[in-house]
C-alpha cells in the first residue's frame, strides 16, 4: 500500500488533555485543511472545489412510515432532575440534582411503600384495628385513634395544624427511626439514581454505533431497512425499500419482524466476500444473521454477554467474524469456527483514569489486529501476539490538541466502506468537539483534525463511497439531537486524507414541521414533540446506477420513526452566493399529513408518572361513601384517573346549583362540543362522526398501563416486569446496577411479605430501588454471606454462548406477508438465562471505585 | 484598539476559560449542558441583553456557514464586530480569534471575495490584539502560498518572524521557528528554480556562476530557517524533504545523514514511516552497503508491513547469504499479504509462490510452517475462498494463478480455490496450470493424512 509521500507540518507535543502553553497546531479553520502546500515551485496547486454541496431535496426529512402504534413519551428532562431556582451567587448555573424534591414527592405520594415495612418492624408498638390488646405500655400507640386525629389532612407545612397529644407522642417516638432510616437509606439509593439519570441524559451511549441499517439488496435500487421499533425498541424489523431515482422512496409492503427479548441498541451491517451479515447488539446480549439474496435473515447465533455489551462490530475481511466489547473492559473476537477469543481484557481505561465502563471495538486493515476504544483513548490489539501488548492509535492528550474534558465518543474503521476501500488505513475518531482522523500507521497523529460543534454527542457516522469515481467521498456524522454534517473527505493511495470542501449541515427532522399543517396547541406540542426525538440511527445509500447521484439519508429516532432525505450532488460550482433554498412540494406536505393524521389517531401518552390517589383511611377502615353521593365522585374520580378534563356530565345533574345563565346548551350546540373534542384531543373523531361516519366506540385510555408505561423508556431487559413472578427477580432496570446487584437465591421471606403490600400501584421503576432499600433491612438475615460467596465467583469468564446453532428449530411466531421465515427463535435464545441459580452471579454488589489516577 | 496589559493578565489566567467547557461529575465536559441547564435554571447571574445578542449572532454565522451561506454569513459577521467593544474583558479578548476563524473562512469560500480582500483582512486582524499576531500571519502566509503569490508570502513571513511580544514564551517560540521553517520553504523553491535553470546553463556560461552564487546565498539562509524547527517534535516533511535535498546538491552528506537519522531514530519524534523511507532512499542514492539497507527497512517493516517497500526488502534479503535474512524474507511477503489493501497485488503473490518453492526445495519446511501456523485459521477464508476463486479468475487469471499455487502449497490440491482455479478449461494457459499442479503435487505441505 501506499504511505502519503509527504505529510502536513506537524507540532507533536506528550502531555496530558488541555495542554495550554503550546499553540494548538489545529487552532487553524476548515479551510486550512484545504491548503495545499506545493511540491516545487512549477507545481500549481489543485484548485478547491467550493461548489461541492449535496443540496436537499426537500427543507426536512419526511417521515417513511406510519407512525407506529405504541404511543411515545420522552422521558426524563432536566427539569425532572435538576433543582429549580438556582443559586444567585454562582456566576454561572450549575447543575444540582433534586434529592429533596424527589424525596419528599415519594414520601408523600407512595408512604405505604415507604413506611410500610418500617410500620412492620415496629408492629409492637401499634394496637391496630380489632387487635384487643390491653397493654399498659405507653410505647403502644393505637392506630386508629391517630389517624382520627390527622383526620386525612397531615399539618405538613402548616404552623397552625393541631397536634394532638398522640401525635406528639408519636412524632416523638417513631421521628428519629422513621426520618433517619428512610432519609439515609432511601435518600443515598435516590441520589445515586437520579445522577444516573443525569449522566444517561447528557450522554446516552447505549446506540452508540446506531441502530439502522441498510442491508443491500439484489439489485442498487433496491434494499432492507432493519431497524428496532415497538414501545420497547424490542421488535427487530425488516422494511424492504424501494429507492426511486427520481421520486421518493418506497417502503415495498408491510415489514417482517422479529420479537427480541430486550431492546436494541445497535444494528451493524456488513457484506463479506459476497455475504451480507446482520450483528445486532441488545444490553445483554448480541446476536447474528446471515442475510439471505433474497432478503430473509437466518439467525447464525447468539451470544449472551454477562456485564452488558457495549458494542459490536463486524469484520470486513472474514464473513461472520465479530468484535464485542463488554462493560467489564474484555474484548472478544468471534468467529462460527472457533468460537469466542477473549483478545483483550482491561478494565482500567488507556490512557488517564475515567469512570465510564464504556468501551469499543472495531477491525483495521489488517484481519487479526483489532481497535480497542474507551472514553480516553484507542489502541490497536494484535490478537496473535501476547496479551495486553499493542499501540495507542489515538490518545486523549496534547498529540491530539484534545481540550479539557475532551473524550473519545465514537470510533470507526473507515476501511469497511466497498469491496475496495479508498481509505483502507484511515480511523475515524469522534469526541464531543471535534472529529479526528488518525492512519493506523502513523499512530497518535491526527491526519485531520476538525471541529464538528455539534450541538449534541456525535454516535453515528457513515462513510460512503464516492458518488462518481475520482470525487471526494462523503462522510457522514449525526448526533443524538439528530443534528447532522456532512463532510467532504478526499485523499486516496498516495496523498493525505483531506475536506474537500467546507463541511455542510444537513436538515434535522425538527426542520420539517413546517411541512405539517397547523393543529391546535396540544396536538402542536406532540407533532413537535416526536419530531424532535432523540436519533438513535443512521444509515444511508447512494444507489451507483443513477446519472446524477443521490444520497438517500435515514434516520432512525428514539419513538420509532424512520425519517429520509435525498440529497444530490450539486452538478456544477455556483457562482451566486446564495445558496438555492429546497421547498415542499405538494407531495411532501400530503405525505406528512397522512403520517399526522395516523400519529394523532394513536391514543396520547398517559403521563410518565401520576401521583396515586392515596388515603390513609382506607388502611383501617372501609369509610362507606353515602349512596345518595355515590353518583357524582364516582364521576370525579373517574375524572380524575383518567386525567381528562372535568365535565359537566361527570359530575350528574348537581340538582342544588343553580344553573348559570347561559345560552341555551341544546344538543345542536355543535361549537361547544368541537371545542370540548378539541380539549380531549380528539378533533379528528368529533369530525368524522359529524360527517355521518360511525367513528366506533372510542377506547378509553388503559389507565393501568401507566405506571408500566414508563419501565419501558429505561428498562434494560424487557419492558414489562411482572410482578406476581416472584421466583424470578426482575433485571435491574437501571444501569448502574447492570452489574447485576445480587440477587438472593431464594426470594427472603421479606421480600414476599411486603411484596403484597407495594405489588400493586408501584411504578416499576421504584421497584429496585425498594428492592435493595428493603434488602438493607435486618430482617434479611443470610444475605450477605451469599453476596461473599458469589462475589467470589467473579472470576468465571463473562462470556457465555447459550444455545449454538440449535436456534433455528423452533416455529416462526409470525410470518411475514411475502412468506419469508422469520424465524422467531430468538426469542428463545435470547432469553436471559431467567434463573440465577445456574449461572453464577458474575458482579460484585458494590461498583468498583477506583482510585483516581490522573483527574482531568 | 486593545488593552495590552488586560492581554497579560489573560494569557496567565487562561485555564479560568469555563465558557464552554461544563464539566460533568465524571471529568467529561459537555458542551451541551449549557442548554439543559438552561431550561430550569431561573436564578444565577443572567447573560446581559449584549451577551445574549452576539452569542445568537455566533450561532446564526455558523449556522450560515454550515450551509454555504456565505453572503449571509458575510452579513451577520458584519454585525458581528461589535463583540470587539464587549465590557466583559474576556469576551472581549476572545472575540478576534473567532472572528478571524470565522471571518477567514467567509472569505476563502464567498464567491465574490477576492485576494485583495482577504489580504487587507487579514492585515487588520494581525493587529487587533497581539496574541494572535504571529498564528494569523502564519496561516495568512499558507493562503497566499496556497494561491502561488510566493512573494507575498514570504513578506509577510519576514514580517512575522521579526515580531516579538513580551517575554518569549514557548508558545511564541515554536510559532517562530515554524514561520521561519516555512520562509525556509519558500527559499528553496526559489533554489530549486534556481537549480533547474542551472541544469540548463553551461558551466562556462558567466551566468553559471551568478546563478550558482545565487542559489548559494538562499540555500545559507535556507539551513538556517530550517535547522531549528526540524530539531523540535514533530511531522516535518516538507522541510526535511527540501533539506536535505540541498544538502546532497552541495555534497554535505554527512550532515544529511546525520539530519536524516535524526528524523528517522529521535525516540521523541512520533513514528513517521516517511522518515524511515526518506533514510533508505538516501543511503540507497549513496550507494550504501546491503547490511546498512536491510536495517533501515527492518525498522520500517515492524512500523509498515504493508508499505509497497517492503517487496523491495525481500528482495534484498532474498540475495542475503545470512540464513535468518533469508527466514525474514519469507516473514516479510506473508506480513504483506495479511493487509486487506494487499490482497490483489500481484508482485507480492508472485515472489511469495516463487519462494515458498525456493525455501521448500533448500528444505526450510519448518521456516514456511512457522508462518503458516499462525495464518492457518484465517487465511483460507481470507484469501483462499470460494468467492474469491471466482472473482480473482474473473478479474485477474495470472493473479488467480500465482494464489492457486500458494493455496496448493500451503493447503493441500484438496484446498477449494486450487481446486477451483485447476478445473478451469482455459487454453492460454493450461500449461501454466499443468506446471502449479506439478508444483504443488511436489512442495505441498499440507499433510493428505489430515
Amino acid at each position: 500500500m501506499d504511505f502519503p509521500s509527504s505529510l502536513h507540518p506537524t507540532l507533536f507535543m506528550t502531555g496530558p488533555l488541555g495542554l495550554s502553553n503550546v499553540p494548538d497546531m489545529s487552532f487553524m479553520c476548515s479551510w486550512r485543511d484545504a491548503l495545499t502546500l506545493p511540491e516545487n515551485s512549477q507545481n500549481g496547486v489543485p484548485r478547491l472545489a467550493t461548489g461541492l454541496l449535496w443540496e436537499p431535496e426537500t427543507p426536512g426529512p419526511l417521515p417513511l412510515l406510519p407512525p407506529g402504534p405504541d404511543p411515545w413519551d420522552p422521558g426524563v428532562t432536566a427539569q425532572d432532575l435538576l433543582f429549580r431556582g438556582g443559586f444567585s451567587f454562582r456566576r454561572k448555573p450549575q447543575a444540582v440534582l433534586d434529592v429533596t424534591e424527589q424525596l419528599s414527592r415519594f414520601l408523600w405520594d407512595h408512604g405505604d411503600i415507604a413506611f410500610a415495612p418500617l410500620g412492620k418492624l415496629m408492629l409492637e408498638n401499634f394496637k391496630l384495628e380489632g387487635a384487643g390488646s390491653r397493654s399498659k405500655k405507653k410505647t403502644v400507640v393505637s392506630v386508629k385513634r391517630l389517624l382520627q386525629d390527622l383526620g386525612g389532612h397531615q399539618p405538613w407545612g402548616c404552623p397552625w395544624a393541631f397536634l394532638s397529644f398522640r401525635q406528639r407522642r408519636f412524632s416523638i417516638l417513631g421521628g428519629p427511626v422513621l426520618g433517619k432510616s428512610v432519609a439515609s437509606l432511601l435518600g443515598e439509593l435516590l441520589h445515586e439514581e437520579l445522577a444516573m439519570r443525569w449522566e444517561q441524559l447528557l450522554l446516552d451511549d447505549a446506540f452508540t454505533g446506531g441502530a439502522l441499517a441498510w442491508v443491500p439488496g439484489k439489485t442498487p435500487q433496491v434494499g432492507q431497512l432493519v431497524y428496532p421499533a415497538g414501545g420497547a425498541l424490542d421488535k427487530l424489523y425488516f422494511q424492504e425499500v424501494n429507492l426511486t431515482p427520481d421520486g421518493d422512496p418506497q417502503a415495498l409492503g408491510d415489514p417482517g419482524h422479529i420479537q427480541l427479548r430486550g431492546p436494541v441498541r445497535q444494528v451493524v451491517t456488513c457484506t463479506v466476500q459476497g455475504e451480507s451479515l446482520l450483528a445486532v447488539r441488545s444490553d445483554y446480549h448480541c446476536a447474528l444473521w446471515k442475510v439471505s439474496k433474497q432478503g430473509h435473515p437466518a439467525p447464525l447465533q447468539v451470544l449472551q454477554v454477562g456485564k452488558g455489551a457495549t458494542g459490536i462490530s463486524l469484520s470486513p475481511h472474514l464473513p461472520g467474524e465479530l468484535a464485542v466489547c463488554s462493560r467489564s473492559g474484555a474484548v472478544c473476537l468471534w468467529t462460527p469456527q472457533d468460537g469466542l477469543q477473549q483478545v483483550y481484557k482491561d478494565p482500567e481505561t488507556l490512557v488517564f483514569w475515567d469512570p465510564s465502563p464504556w468501551r469499543w471495538a472495531d477491525f483495521t486493515a489488517h484481519p487479526r489486529v483489532l481497535t480497542v476504544g474507551d472514553r480516553t483513548g484507542v489502541k490497536m490489539i494484535d490478537t496473535k501476539g501476547p496479551p495486553g501488548c499493542g499501540l495507542l492509535l489515538f490518545r486523549g492528550g496534547a498529540e491530539a490538541s484534545c481540550q479539557k474534558g475532551e473524550r473519545v465518543l465514537l470510533t470507526q474503521y473507515l476501511g469497511k466502506c466497498g469491496p475496495e476501500p479508498l481509505l483502507p488505513t484511515v480511523h475515524l475518531i469522534c469526541t464531543q468537539f471535534s472529529l479526528y482522523l488518525v492512519d493506523e500507521r502513523l499512530p497518535l497523529v491526527p491526519m485531520l483534525k476538525w471541529d464538528h460543534g455539534l450541538p449534541s454527542a456525535p454516535l453515528w457516522a457513515q462513510l460512503q463511497p464516492p458518488p462518481r469515481p475520482g470525487h471526494p467521498q462523503p462522510l457522514l456524522l449525526g448526533g443524538q439531537g439528530g443534528h447532522l454534517q456532512l463532510l467532504h473527505l478526499a485523499g486516496e493511495g498516495a496523498s493525505v486524507p483531506r475536506l474537500a470542501g467546507p463541511p455542510q449541515s444537513l436538515p434535522s427532522s425538527s426542520d420539517s414541521l413546517s411541512a405539517f399543517p397547523l393543529l391546535e396547541p396540544r396536538s402542536q406540542w406532540r407533532l413537535q414533540e416526536r419530531l424532535k426525538a432523540p436519533t438513535i440511527g443512521l444509515a444511508a445509500t447512494i444507489p451507483s446506477s443513477a446519472s446524477e447521484p443521490v444520497l438517500s439519508l435515514f434516520q432512525l429516532s428514539a419513538a420509532g420513526d424512520v425519517f429520509y432525505q435525498r440529497l444530490r450532488l450539486q452538478a456544477e460550482p455556483r457562482h451566486h452566493s446564495r445558496a438555492p433554498t429546497a421547498s415542499w412540494t405538494p407531495q411532501a406536505t400530503a405525505c406528512c399529513s397522512r403520517w399526522l393524521k395516523t400519529l394523532l389517531e394513536v391514543p396520547p401518552t398517559p403521563p410518565v408518572w401520576a401521583a396515586p390517589t392515596f388515603s390513609n383511611r382506607c388502611l383501617l377502615t372501609q369509610v362507606e361513601p353515602s349512596k345518595v353521593e355515590q353518583k357524582v365522585p364516582e364521576g370525579l374520580r373517574a375524572a380524575m384517573a383518567e386525567g381528562r378534563l372535568l365535565q359537566q356530565r361527570d359530575l350528574g345533574s348537581l340538582p342544588s346549583a343553580e344553573p348559570p345563565p347561559a345560552p341555551e346548551p341544546g344538543p345542536e350546540n355543535e361549537l361547544s362540543a368541537r371545542l370540548e373534542a378539541a380539549w380531549e384531543g380528539q378533533v379528528a373523531a368529533w369530525w368524522e362522526k359529524q360527517q355521518g361516519r360511525s367513528s366506533g366506540p372510542r377506547k378509553p385510555p388503559k389507565r393501568h398501563k401507566r405506571r408500566t408505561q414508563l419501565s419501558n423508556t429505561f428498562s434494560s431487559l424487557s419492558g414489562r416486569l411482572d410482578l406476581s413472578d416472584a421466583t424470578s427477580p426482575p433485571h435491574s432496570p437501571d444501569r448502574t446496577s447492570s452489574e447485576a446487584r445480587p440477587q438472593p437465591l431464594v426470594t427472603p421471606p421479606s421480600q414476599e411479605l411486603t411484596q403484597e403490600l407495594w405489588a400493586q400501584g408501584v411504578p416499576s421503576e421504584r421497584q429496585q430501588t425498594l428492592r435493595d432499600y428493603m434488602a438493607k433491612l435486618p430482617v434479611q438475615g443470610d444475605a450477605p454471606g451469599e453476596v461473599s460467596s458469589s462475589l467470589s465467583q467473579t472470576a468465571t469468564p463473562s462470556w457465555q454462548q447459550t444455545l449454538q446453532g440449535g436456534a433455528t428449530q423452533l416455529p416462526p411466531r409470525r410470518n411475514p406477508p411475502r412468506g419469508a421465515a422469520l424465524p422467531s427463535s430468538q426469542t428463545s435464545s435470547f432469553q436471559a438465562t431467567p434463573s440465577r441459580q445456574q449461572t453464577p452471579v458474575l458482579s460484585g454488589s458494590q461498583r468498583h471505585r477506583k482510585k483516581p489516577r490522573m483527574g482531568f | 484598539m486593545s488593552d495590552f496589559s488586560e492581554e497579560l493578565v489573560r494569557s496567565k489566567t487562561e485555564d479560568e476559560q469555563e465558557e464552554s467547557c461544563m464539566f460533568s461529575g465524571t471529568g467529561m465536559s459537555f458542551p451541551w449542558l449549557q442548554k439543559h441547564i438552561e431550561t430550569v435554571a431561573t436564578g444565577g447571574k443572567k447573560e446581559k441583553d449584549f451577551a445574549q445578542t452576539t452569542s445568537a449572532c455566533l450561532s446564526f454565522i455558523q449556522e450560515a456557514l454550515l450551509k454555504h451561506q456565505w453572503q449571509q454569513a458575510a452579513e451577520y459577521m458584519h454585525s458581528y464586530f461589535q463583540i470587539l467593544e464587549d465590557s466583559d474583558s474576556y469576551k472581549r479578548q476572545a472575540a478576534p480569534e473567532i472572528i478571524w476563524k470565522l471571518g477567514s473562512e467567509i472569505l476563502f469560500y464567498h464567491p465574490k471575495s477576492n485576494m485583495e480582500t482577504f489580504n487587507t483582512f487579514a492585515d487588520r486582524m494581525k493587529n487587533i490584539g497581539v496574541m494572535n499576531y504571529l498564528k494569523i500571519s502564519l496561516q495568512h502566509a499558507l493562503y497566499l502560498l496556497h494561491h502561488g503569490m510566493f512573494e507575498d508570502a514570504n513578506r509577510n513571513l519576514s514580517h512575522a518572524e521579526t515580531w516579538r511580544y513580551g517575554e518569549k514564551s514557548a508558545s511564541q517560540e515554536v510559532l517562530i521557528n515554524l514561520i521561519q521553517a516555512y520562509k525556509g520553504l519558500l527559499q528553496y523553491y526559489t533554489w530549486s528554480k534556481n537549480k533547474m535553470e542551472l541544469s540548463r546553463l553551461d558551466k562556462e556560461d558567466y551566468a553559471y556562476n551568478t546563478a550558482f552564487q545565487n542559489m548559494l546565498n538562499h540555500s545559507g539562509k535556507m539551513s538556517v530557517n530550517l535547522c531549528t524547527l526540524i530539531q523540535t517534535p514533530g511531522v516535518w516533511d516538507p522541510f526535511v524533504k527540501s533539506y536535505v535535498e540541498m544538502l546532497e546538491f552541495y555534497g554535505d552528506r554527512d550532515e544529511a545523514r546525520e539530519v536524516l537519522t535524526n528524523y528517522a531514530y529521535d525516540e521523541k519524534f512520533p513514528s513517521n514511516p516517511n522518515a524511515h523511507i526518506y533514510l533508505y532512499n538516501f543511503l540507497k542514492r549513496e550507494k550504501a552497503p546491503r547490511e546498512k539497507l536491510i536495517s533501515v527497512l527492518k525498522i520500517l517493516y515492524q512500523i509498515v508491513p504493508s508499505h509497497k517497500l517492503m517487496l523491495e526488502f525481500h528482495r534484498l534479503l532474498r540475495k542475503s547469504d545470512k540464513e535468518d535474512h533469508r527466514k525474514l524474507a519469507l516473514e516479510v511477503l506473508f506480513g504483506v499479504l495479511d493487509f486487506a489493501g494487499c490482497t490483489k497485488n500481484i508482485t507480492a503473490w508472485k515472489y511469495l509462490a516463487k519462494y515458498l518453492r525456493q525455501t521448500l526445495m533448500e528444505n526450510h519446511l519448518a521456516w514456511v510452517q512457522e508462518e503458516w501456523n499462525s495464518r492457518k485459521n484465517w487465511w483460507p477464508g481470507f484469501h483462499f475462498s470460494f468467492f474469491w476463486a471466482k472473482t480473482n479468475w474473473k478479474e485477474d487469471k495470472a493473479l488467480a494463478c500465482e494464489k492457486a499455487l500458494v493455496a496448493g502449497i500451503l493447503l493441500g490440491k484438496g484446498c477449494r480455490y486450487f481446486r477451483y482455479i485447476s478445473k478451469q478449461d482455459d487454453q492460454v494457459i493450461k500449461k501454466k496450470i499443468k506446471r502449479i499442479k506439478k508444483s504443488v503435487k511436489k512442495y505441498s505441505i499440507a499433510n493428505p493424512g489430515l
